[in-house]
């Protein structure tokens, strides 16, 4: 039979079977693209601000510089579940600042003001330092610049704050532009299961 | 008061002198012997830095203490083992329900106390160890502010309780009984007489004075009973990334710190100038 195959027959055979490679894998990646399944997220364990073992060094702030979107699609998320509820807590104070009458520091270390600090459980209005407090990062000011993350990771504090896109502002580009200045490599695409898994930060290199 | 440095001991590796993964609790004895907790095993080493001997734990330890007897007491994850000071087992102590992680432990004239870090309080416990009392879990949070994973306390010659509330940036101060009669230290970010950052100072020692170390950045310090700073006595030679450095003291005040990174144990001397 591949004798009688001509020369015609086989380069239509092919040029079908290759428009049909082509097209199937198109559907498939705008099928993935509609599922939302491949999606851009930040990996904590690179990100020089949440890895372990970097310290005194400077927050980054390529995701706010980079992104496309205004303010950032990458916002700072804190896992309560993993938050020490300090009464001082160096990524909402500037734990540098001299201290005030409250015997706390006198200025916030956000730039934005979008971390709100208040007390909770029973409260002991005689002495604050007796008290736990819930951080909540205000998601509409926060901009993503890795302050409050960098300041709350071990042996500062216990990483509870990482950096996280954010998929109702990511626009999910193909080529981010995080990803592209990013030095670290943290901007990943990865599948949406993944990429919505709590943060477990692992020690690399 | 300064101090200098003047020696280092152990260190990673795979030596018997040396710590593979964790250096976790300092103890002296009245000899002036160096105990070390680290990995599963216990090293003792004379005043000159010499390993003399060692011994293993079945489980990781978390702390070491010495008793006026000379038993040694290694505490570890629901149990603390007890040892002679030649490393045989004497007894093996286990109690589900009062003890986690055992981070720290000490003795007054007629109790044992071993910290539990799982429900942040310290216990007591009288020698046939019946459970007598908590220590610091009857306050407005149900317990020592312990965001760091470490209870530590220590005991003076008075039967004082010694206990570092790191969340509350304070040394507090306990009878056996559990009533808190006071405490030293205050947050400061910038004043060195301070505690900084969240949760520091996370251990102590108490000898002359009160002995804190302190994490990110890591810090020794000294201070008298009344909370005044007497010495910052060291900063730059541990590792950045050291938290939950314990700390020992000798009857010479020579103080001895871990280097929880580095697996070391840095040793200061007092400077008379």
């Amino acid at each position: 039979m591949s004798q009688d195959l001509t020369r015609r027959d086989l380069f239509a055979k092919v040029g079908r079977g290759t428009v049909l490679a082509v097209l199937a894998g198109g559907a498939g990646f705008l099928v993935k693209k509609a599922n939302g399944q491949v999606v851009w997220q930040v990996n904590a364990s690179r990100c020089i601000n949440s890895r372990l073992g970097e310290v005194g060094v400077e927050a980054c702030n390529l995701c706010t510089t980079e992104c496309v979107v205004a303010l950032s699609a990458v916002r700072a998320v804190n896992e309560y579940s993993k938050c020490g509820r300090c009464n001082i807590c160096p990524a909402y104070f500037n734990i540098s600042s001299a201290v005030n009458e409250q015997g706390q520091p006198s200025e916030k270390l956000c730039p934005r003001e979008a971390i709100a600090r208040k007390p909770i459980g029973k409260v002991d209005p005689e002495d604050p330092a007796n008290n736990f407090y819930e951080y909540i990062i205000d998601e509409e000011k926060c901009d993503g610049c890795g302050k409050c993350v960098m300041k709350c990771k071990d042996p500062l504090g216990l990483g509870s704050i990482t950096l996280r896109v954010r998929y109702d502002k990511c626009v999910n580009c193909n080529s981010c532009s995080i990803s592209r200045a990013c030095p670290q490599n943290a901007l990943m695409q990865l599948p949406v299961e993944q990429a919505l898994q709590p943060v477990v930060l692992k020690r690399t290199g | 008061m300064q101090y200098r440095h003047v020696q280092a001991i152990g260190g990673k590796g795979a030596a018997s002198d040396r710590f593979t993964a964790t250096l976790r609790g300092l103890a002296v004895d009245v000899h002036g012997q160096l105990y070390a907790a680290g990995d599963s095993e216990i090293k003792v080493f004379d005043a000159a830095g010499r390993l003399k001997r060692r011994w293993p734990t079945t489980s990781p330890v978390h702390s070491v203490a010495v008793a006026s007897d000379g038993a040694v007491y290694a505490g570890q994850v629901g149990q603390i083992e007890i040892f002679d000071g030649l490393g045989k087992l004497l007894d093996t102590w286990r109690d589900a329900k009062l003890f986690g992680p055992v981070t720290a432990i000490g003795f007054t004239k007629d109790s044992v106390l071993a910290a539990d870090v799982a429900d942040r309080a310290i216990r007591r416990f009288d020698r046939s160890r019946k459970f007598l009392n908590n220590i610091g879990k009857d306050n407005q949070v149900k317990g020592l502010l312990i965001p760091n994973g470490v209870v530590d306390f220590a005991v003076d010659a008075h039967d004082t309780i010694y206990a570092a509330n790191p969340g509350k940036h304070r040394i507090e101060k306990y009878t056996p009984d559990g009533e808190l009669l006071g405490h030293i230290g205050r947050f400061d970010g910038i004043d060195p007489a301070g505690f900084t950052g969240c949760c520091n100072p996370t251990n102590v020692a108490v000898r002359d004075a009160i002995f804190t170390t302190e994490k990110a950045g890591p810090r020794v310090k000294s201070y008298d009973f009344t909370g005044k700073l007497l010495a910052v006595i060291a900063t730059d030679l541990f590792d950045a990334n050291c938290k939950n450095m314990s700390i020992a003291v000798d009857a010479r005040n020579r103080v001895y710190v871990a280097d929880t990174v580095k697996l070391e144990i840095f040793v200061f001397e007092p400077v008379n100038v």
